[in-house]
């Protein structure tokens, strides 16, 4: 498989996504071809690069419990009202972010990927802006799918 | 042990029987669940091997890989709640162990060094060095802002002396309340002088954070 970093119409799609919505921060995980590995395969608007070494543990964390879930999730106000621990949610704290917003990506109807939306500040993204990531989100499906199996 | 006081002794007792929960419970997971689950994954993998038709075997091979992810979940929270390591190889090696997982985690580089000739301590102690630890590190991964750590162990014939440092963004060491009763900082305090030890915090904002443990050593009787 071609590195998803250097698929120029992935990145491109993530870059325009950051774009439209105008948030500081997008980053697309994805489950490794062999075992279950699933990692951040690329990032923009990142202020270090601990999210190349971040492995998403299964069920943990934003990106693992939308794994883990298929369902898309948001936190506006992080670490306030966040349930667990601080530490479960490691690409928050790695970015600084404070507000989220992350669908799952489904290969033959299963969730192995994440993209994820953020910012460093309170925000409440809009229906429009959810709407947004999730078109991208199955347009990235579609692109990957070639390269997935 | 009797230098500490009657209030002392009482949270010393309170700690081990915790910690010794949690091991259980690390160790359960580990050999038993994470066992069981190891069976069921090599016979669901027999049977995705003999199936021949196309969408079942699919299936059965997306059942292994969910298997196979639980599996991997667990073996991670048993390192997180007791690395097995611990009791069987000691306090470096589970270090080393938790370090891995700790990157992987929090994407945040530990250099860990040991100068000198690792010596025996007490599973208790063990067991409070690596908790003390654990709790700096994730300190780090929540407030340091920081790619990098560092952690030395150095052995003497007396003492094993621990620092932990980051290049982070720091913090003011006297306007943190280290007395509040549900501060990690404080209970880190506590729990080195249960050893018998100590721990010095120091902290500078723009520059990062130190922590100095320090643990009696005793030969094994
Ligand atoms: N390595 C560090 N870098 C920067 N600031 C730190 C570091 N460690 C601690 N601090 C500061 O010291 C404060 C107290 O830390 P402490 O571990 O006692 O509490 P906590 O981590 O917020 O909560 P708890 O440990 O009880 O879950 C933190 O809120 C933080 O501001
Ligand atoms: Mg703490």
């Amino acid at each position: 498989m071609k590195e998803i970093k250097e698929m120029r119409a992935v990145t491109l799609m993530c870059d325009q996504l950051m774009e439209k919505v105008g948030c500081e921060f997008v980053a697309l995980a994805m489950q490794n071809e062999v075992g279950p590995d699933v990692r951040w395969h690329y990032a923009s608007g990142n202020l270090n690069d601990k999210y190349k070494r971040i492995s998403v543990r299964f069920g943990k964390g934003i990106a693992g419990k939308i794994i883990s879930s298929g369902s898309p999730m948001m936190m506006t106000d992080f670490p306030k009202g966040v349930i667990g621990k601080v530490t479960d949610h490691p690409i928050m704290l790695a970015e600084k972010l404070v507000s989220t917003y992350a669908v799952p990506l489904f290969f033959n109807a299963i969730p192995k990927g994440v993209l994820l939306i953020g910012n460093r500040k309170t925000t409440t993204f809009s229906e429009e802006d959810q709407q947004r990531v999730r078109e991208t989100g199955q347009a990235l499906e579609q692109i990957l799918k070639a390269q997935i199996l | 042990m009797d230098v500490l006081n009657s209030k002392q002794q009482i949270s010393s007792y309170i700690i081990n029987s915790q910690e010794e929960e949690i091991k259980r419970i690390a160790l359960e997971l580990h050999e038993g669940v994470g066992q069981n689950l190891y069976s069921i994954l090599t016979g669901l993998q027999f049977i995705e091997a003999s199936e021949k038709e196309p969408e079942m075997k699919n299936y059965v091979r997306e059942m292994s890989q969910l298997i196979e992810k639980t599996i991997q979940e667990i073996r991670l929270l048993s390192v997180e709640l007791h690395p097995p390591t611990l009791t069987t190889l000691g306090l470096l090696p589970a270090m080393k162990s938790y370090i891995k997982l700790y990157t992987s985690t929090f994407g945040i580089l530990v250099d860990l060094e040991s100068s000198g000739k690792e010596k025996w301590i007490s599973e208790k102690n063990r067991i409070t060095v690596f908790r003390v630890c654990q709790e700096a590190l994730a300190n780090i991964a929540k407030y340091a802002d920081t790619s990098n750590a560092k952690i030395n162990f150095i052995w003497s014939e007396s003492e094993l002396i621990i620092s932990i440092d980051d290049f982070g963004k720091g913090f003011q060491p006297d306007e943190t309340d280290f007395n509040h009763p549900s501060s990690g900082l404080a209970a880190m305090k506590e729990r080195m002088l249960l050893t018998g030890g100590q721990c010095h915090i120091s902290s500078k904002i723009g520059e990062g954070t130190s922590i100095v443990l320090s643990l009696p050593l005793v030969s094994r009787e």
